[in-house]
């Protein structure tokens, strides 16, 4: 027995082994790695988002100088004096009354060796909010894009596996679902969360759970003309006929075949879900001061125009981690759809 | 062809019902009341009302009831009017809901159609180039350049474009639509508009060039390898005419297709946009009655929305089968 099991452990590398030696055999989870990372454009992008994570999630560890809604009171401390005199025993004294009238918040700060990116309104550093910013936009993205994932394919998979009324009764909710109007729709539930208290931290959780039960149409429609067109296949006729149990068959047989495209489609809408996500924060409807979002920390220049126009260090770094972090999941969710592609020879 | 019309139409008008039921019960919902509203308004302006005003107001505005019945009830009113085509009258505006929207729809409609004209003359050019240049520094560099343009965000940008342009430079007025201290008219109105709208179609069109030029480019790859170029450029044909005349035309069949998609976002108006340049557009508007919470308007914009949307994928369904003669309708 042992035996056996030896000869077979030795004969496999040879069974691999091409017979001409300048043919390299590859297997198909090697050959898309490798076009992946040849890739310049994907590698930039990858390094972009790990990037990004290492300065939001290590950044506020390895300075730890500032907090997130931390303020910085060691503005220019102001004093006011006045002369005052009076009168004793017919001569006349007079002296300087001094008073400090309180540490004033050192707001607006330009950027120097304490602020890295100088303080906004309130006094905060920009620098440190940034990190604490990216944490949220970045989690919260994640987690939205995965829920709507895990939702997609549990109902779209249901429905073009069973097909007839499980089906038609699915597809048509992903009907009225689609042609909700996302964006007024969040608007209204906001003022609800409003309503309900919600703490100011956790507003943009519940809205971005109301955005995954609005947007998984879109997913359980790939999902589902996917698996009718793997349905016909040959192989799923094999599967059929060998008895395979119905579970067997959608997660060992119908699923892996739906990854390529489900990880593209994830990948590329991390992205756009982070813009959803700024956009929230940035009408005041998602993360709310003195917490902070990358798009809340954007929101301040609607209000005033003095900020607009002369701090560019209070509101242009948060725009520009929002392009970084798109443009890294675009990036990468590009090269992956090429990598992925069968078609591809490069 | 007409049966699948009749019968695409008649799942729109369940889609448009099953939408417009969520966003009644969510908007009753909301805790923001329009009535509560305007009499703290009243309150400040020293005059005290007395609860049977309130009352009175309430039952016009027909929000005495807030149970799950009056809720349903409320619906049911509302859908009994829209049969008649009446979307009843906007409380903040104090106009008819249709009229609001008209009166807003323009200025939104022109920097959505400028923007989209401009979009498609720039992106489908670079599209082909970039598919006809594959792989080459051309093909990079554009490539790049529109993901950067996709990944921008709206508001970000566009008070990038705000603070640069109109604030610095100074060559464009920064927010609204006329200029008020002027008062032009014919000609010289229409050049005011053109310059306050300059901005915010121009943060459209570049945010918008990268979905469309990524699409002409993918399409044209796809084309572009098939046989028949193959058999074109074999006959000996000009490289130009190749890809001008055989390619591009195939290329255009789902171009053509998702022009039918846009008409949404043609007419529904952009909330961000238009709130970064104040221009008084339709999803402004929108917007500001959303934060009072003006039932009939929210309702009729919506609605407007939603069955924008749903006319917009069946007429993209329908193009499909004009434009190309090899798809056929099975439903």
């Amino acid at each position: 027995m042992s035996q056996e099991n030896e000869k077979v452990v030795t004969s496999k590398p040879e069974a691999t082994e091409p017979h001409d030696k300048n043919v390299k055999l590859l297997s198909p989870g090697r050959m898309v790695a490798r076009r992946f990372f040849r890739s310049k454009l994907s590698m930039v992008g990858l390094l972009m988002i790990v990037g990004l994570f290492l300065f939001c999630w290590l950044g506020p560890i390895i300075y730890p100088v500032w907090g997130e809604t931390q303020q910085d009171f060691s503005g220019k401390t102001e004093y006011t004096y006045s002369l005052v005199t009076y009168e004793e025993n017919g001569e006349t004294h007079s002296f300087y009354q001094i008073v400090e009238t309180g540490k004033e918040i050192n707001s607006l700060a330009a950027p120097s060796k304490d602020h890295i990116l100088g303080t906004d309104k309130d006094g905060r550093d920009v620098f440190t909010r940034l990190m604490y910013g990216g944490r949220i936009s970045l989690a919260v993205s994640f987690i939205a894009v995965f829920a709507i994932n895990v939702l997609g394919v549990v109902l779209g998979g249901i429905s073009g596996y069973f097909g007839g009324v499980i089906d038609d009764v699915i597809m048509r909710i992903c009907d009225i679902l689609m042609c909700l109007p996302g964006f007024p729709i969040l608007l209204i539930i906001s003022t609800l969360l409003d309503a309900a208290n919600v703490a100011a931290n956790m507003r943009i959780y519940f809205l971005m759970a109301f955005l995954t039960l609005f947007s998984w149409p879109g997913t359980a429609r790939l999902v589902r003309g996917q698996i009718l067109f793997l349905r016909e296949q040959e192989y799923m006729v094999a599967a059929e006929a060998m008895g395979y149990s119905t579970s067997r068959k959608i997660f060992k047989h119908l699923i892996p075949n739906v990854m390529p495209q489900l990880i593209v489609s994830m990948t590329l809408s991390l992205g756009s879900m982070i813009l959803y996500e700024a956009s929230l924060s940035y009408l005041n409807m998602g993360v709310r001061a003195p917490f902070a979002a990358w798009g809340t920390m954007i929101n301040i220049v609607a209000e005033d125009s003095n900020i607009l126009q002369n701090f560019f260090n209070v509101w242009g770094p948060p725009g520009v981690c929002i392009i970084i972090a798109v443009l890294g999941f675009n990036f990468v969710g590009d090269g992956l759809r090429d990598a992925l592609d069968p078609k591809q020879r490069r | 062809m007409l049966k699948y019309i009749v019968k695409r139409l008649a799942l729109a008008i369940l889609i448009l019902l099953g939408v417009s039921l969520i966003i009644y019960v969510l908007i009753r919902c909301m805790p923001v009341s329009f009535i509560e509203g305007k009499i703290a308004e009243m309150n400040q302006g020293g005059a005290t009302i007395p609860e049977e005003t309130v009352e009175n107001m309430k039952k016009l505005y027909g929000l005495e009831d807030d149970s799950f019945m009056g809720i349903l009830k409320g619906y049911f009113n509302w859908l009994g009017k829209l049969v008649r085509f009446d979307f009843g009258t906007s409380f903040k505006y104090g106009a008819p809901v249709i009229d609001v929207i008209v009166d807003h729809m323009g200025v939104s409609f022109a920097v959505a159609l400028i923007a989209t004209v401009f979009e498609f003359m720039i992106a489908i050019p670079l599209g082909i180039t970039a598919a006809t240049h594959q792989y080459s520094i051309r093909d990079y560099v554009v490539t790049i350049a529109v993901m950067i343009g996709i990944s921008l965000p709206s508001f970000f940008f566009g008070q990038v474009l705000k603070d640069f342009l109109a604030n610095k430079l100074a060559l464009f007025p920064p927010s609204g639509l006329v200029d008020a201290t002027a008062s032009n008219t014919g000609i010289a109105l229409l050049g005011d508009y053109f310059m306050h709208m300059f901005i915010p179609i121009l943060t459209v069109v570049i945010l918008s060039i990268g979905g469309r030029m990524r699409m002409t480019r993918t399409n044209m790859l796809e084309v572009l390898n098939s046989d028949y170029i193959r058999t074109a450029r074999a006959k000996g044909l000009r490289e130009s005419v190749v890809i001008n005349k055989h390619a591009f035309r195939n290329t255009l069949i789902p171009l053509v297709t998702s022009l039918a998609g846009l008409l949404p976002s043609l007419f529904s108006g952009a909330i961000i946009t238009e709130q970064v340049f104040d221009l008084p557009g339709i999803g402004n508007v929108a917007f500001k009655a959303m934060m009072q919470a003006d039932i009939p308007f929210i309702m009729g914009y919506n609605m407007f929305l939603a069955l924008l949307s749903v006319m917009g994928v069946l007429l993209a369904d329908l193009m499909y089968v004009i434009v190309d003669p090899r798809v056929k309708l099975t439903k």
